[in-house]
């Protein structure tokens, strides 16, 4: 079984611009001839380290996530792991077919048509030439563009290129699975083809790494997540945990000049609390959960309205609560402060969500800030109801006027549907 | 030695890859352009037809067999030596998202130049036999020579092919230095006359182009049945050495070149 090890990784890159024309050539070999044979670990004029000493290893049927900020190291992570990079030091070691999913038509000419194409980014991809015709159907069927197979692929709209080329790379059979940010691609029906063909190989126990900006799909596709900073693994856990670390930091960083200046107002975080007063990403099916939606006042706002939806990660609309809706009043938001939507019983089932916050005028039309699905948790429970909410509810039978309660008994536990990966590996973590 | 080793095997790992670059390449040519693979016989055609004039009308020259055959000859193996160089020089830098996006060996960019250079060799080595019946020059047993030559032709245009896209990758002025190089070396080279009539301290200059033996030897045993002498097989044997040379190098580079695209 394939494994990826990244052992004490570091990248060091040069700011500014590098000579590129002969006339650069003749000073820079003059100064290198003056200096000693530089050393490796040492940081010369204007070098700076993208990654430094990292380590992680991704085993057989496990999803790593990757998240953290803009210019933390990820793409570098990423191109390393595809071998287009090689480190300054350090060890990377992956055995098989590695399947990158990143630029996924990078190879794509214009002015050929997508049946060529297919066989030439196959091949660019490492298939062969028997193995790319015999899925070539399934790949064709898969990115839905069949009608127009023997087009040029300059005449796609940019979202059939992607899919085209989503296709081509999930029809890899790849020993290791590496992707980039592909879930933004095409519509909802797609990205779900996408999730469940990721899933399917992560089945079949290849690792699988995900770098992403979408911390709710982190937290919906991967068993782990590392959060990286400063080119540094600076946090190792559990999706869900992660997550809450990345904003914990964020908000750290950013909480002293939060407010855009563009904005009156900002919001700084949305937390979620326990009943214990806790913020967590994990939450139970049928106990409370507090909303904190906290904010930055550049001005005062008078009676704004502040509105809160939750989505399942598939995208569906679950709930939708303002304060305008509910007949609320708030006062006068001055300064950092914050607003609670008080849950008294969850009713959402085990599973993946996002919660998306606005603050909205006093008329409640126009948003003064919005973060959309932007705070993922995951819910658990013994529940095992189908669907999103839990109803509360019980069984009765009747006769004539006899009615009674049905009957329950113990059950042990033997399987349920699987909705959604991450909540099961939280369960089985948690049971 | 080892890293010779390890890149050749890669390469022959990837060797669909290199058909498929070297298929797209010449499918683009065939659907962007109106008369496709005529281009590939049309210019030598043309440089013959130049040639022809001045050297048999204005300054005559005599060259043991009809001038333009002779011409030709030399023009088929310069063009295919040229071109593959004048696609290598942009190969690497052209293709810039599949560099920095997608991994596989680098050398598939000038290879595939090479290759599809070698297809218009083919062609236009129709239009050769075509004036060789037409001269009725006559063949005999050197020309089982023939598919040695060509190898020899071939390595050495794939070293130098390694060698300059890498270096217009890190220079992008090389792009340029190469068409006015290219254009004199052809004059400093067997094409459309015996370079080997000038004498003198420039002679022994020109005698140390690599070009000269190889072109001689192509004329050798397609037009004057003689087989390739001495010059010839040192160039071919520091060709080889030249390949594996220009390889290495172009392996040791190639984690760089992501970074300087």
């Amino acid at each position: 079984m394939s494994t990826v090890i990244f052992d004490g990784v570091s990248k060091k890159f040069r700011r500014g611009e590098r000579h590129d024309s002969l006339r650069d050539l003749v000073p820079s070999l003059v100064k290198r001839a003056m200096r000693r044979r530089p050393d490796p670990t040492a940081l010369a004029d204007q070098e700076f380290w993208a990654v430094r000493d990292m380590s992680f290893e991704v085993g057989p049927g496990e999803a790593l996530g990757i998240i953290g900020p803009n210019g933390a190291g990820k793409s570098t992570t990423l191109k390393l792991l595809t071998k287009i990079l090689r480190p300054t030091k350090g060890r990377i070691e992956i055995n098989g077919r590695i399947g990158a999913l990143i630029e996924v038509a990078a190879g794509f000419h214009p002015d050929l048509t997508g049946r060529e194409n297919v066989f030439l980014q196959g091949a660019i991809m490492g298939m062969s030439r028997a193995e790319i015709a015999r899925k070539f159907d399934a790949i064709v069927d898969f990115s839905g563009v069949q009608d127009f197979i023997d087009t040029p692929v300059k005449r796609y709209s940019s979202g059939m290129n992607a899919r085209l080329g989503f296709a081509i790379a999930a029809h890899l059979d790849p020993d290791v699975l590496i992707i980039d940010e592909v879930l933004s691609v095409g519509d909802v029906g797609f990205q779900e083809k996408c999730v469940t063909r990721m899933r399917e190989l992560l089945g079949r126990g290849i690792p699988l790494v995900f770098v992403s900006h979408n911390l709710g799909a982190v937290v919906q596709l991967c068993t782990r997540a590392i959060l990286v900073d400063r080119g540094k693994v600076q946090f190792d856990g559990r999706p869900a945990e992660t997550v809450a670390e990345f904003r914990k930091a964020r908000r750290e960083s950013a909480a002293p000049d939060a407010a855009a200046a563009d904005k009156p107002i900002a919001i700084t975080d949305v937390q979620l609390l326990q009943p214990d007063g806790e913020a967590s990403p994990l939450h139970t099916t049928g106990k409370p959960m507090t909303i904190r939606v906290r904010y930055e006042a550049r001005e005062p706002i008078r009676q704004p309205h502040v509105a809160i939806d939750i989505h399942s990660v598939d995208g569906v609309y679950c709930a939708g609560i303002n304060t305008r809706m509910d007949d609320c009043t708030l006062g006068t938001l001055e300064g950092r402060g914050f607003v609670d939507l008080a849950i008294s019983k969850l009713s959402l089932l085990p599973g993946c969500y996002s919660i998306s916050a606005g603050i909205l005028d006093p008329q409640g039309l126009r948003p003064l800030d919005l973060q959309e699905r932007a705070f993922p948790f995951s819910v658990v429970s013994d529940r095992r109801d189908f669907g999103f909410v839990y109803l509360e509810h019980q069984w009765m039978q009747g006769h004539g006027t006899d009615v009674r309660p049905a009957a329950r008994h113990e059950v042990r536990l033997v399987s349920r549907p699987v909705r959604s990966l991450a909540a099961v590996a939280v369960q089985e973590e948690l049971g | 030695m080892s890293i010779l080793m390890e890149v050749v095997a890669e390469q022959w790992e990837y060797r669909e890859l290199l058909v498929r670059m070297t298929a797209r390449d010449l499918l683009l040519r065939y659907k962007q352009t109106v008369m496709g693979f005529g281009w590939a016989i049309f210019m030598p055609l043309v440089n013959t037809a130049i040639f022809s004039v001045i050297f048999t009308r204005v300054a005559t020259i005599d060259v043991g067999t009809p001038y333009p055959v002779y011409a030709f000859c030399g023009l088929v193996a310069w063009n295919f030596f040229a071109s593959s160089l004048r696609f290598s020089v942009t190969s690497l830098t052209s293709n810039p998202s599949l560099v920095t996006k997608v991994y596989f060996p680098r050398e598939i960019f000038p290879f595939s130049a090479v290759l599809v250079s070698i297809v218009d060799f083919a062609v236009s080595a129709l239009v050769l036999v075509a004036l060789m019946l037409y001269y009725k020059v006559a063949v005999g047993l050197p020309l089982l020579m023939l598919p040695v030559v060509v190898l020899a032709i071939v390595v050495f245009t794939a070293a130098t092919a390694l060698v300059i896209s890498m270096a217009n990758l890190f220079y992008r002025d090389v792009k340029y230095l190469f068409e006015i190089v290219i254009a004199v070396w052809m004059f400093a080279t067997s094409v459309v006359y015996p370079i080997g009539r000038v004498g003198g301290k420039l002679g022994a200059v020109l005698a140390l182009n690599p070009m000269t033996p190889l072109i001689d030897a192509f004329r050798a045993v397609l037009l004057d049945q003689r087989l390739p002498g001495m010059a010839f097989g040192v160039t071919f044997a520091a060709s080889v050495v030249f390949l594996a040379g220009a390889w290495v190098m172009f392996h040791l580079a190639e984690f760089d070149f992501a970074e300087n695209l």
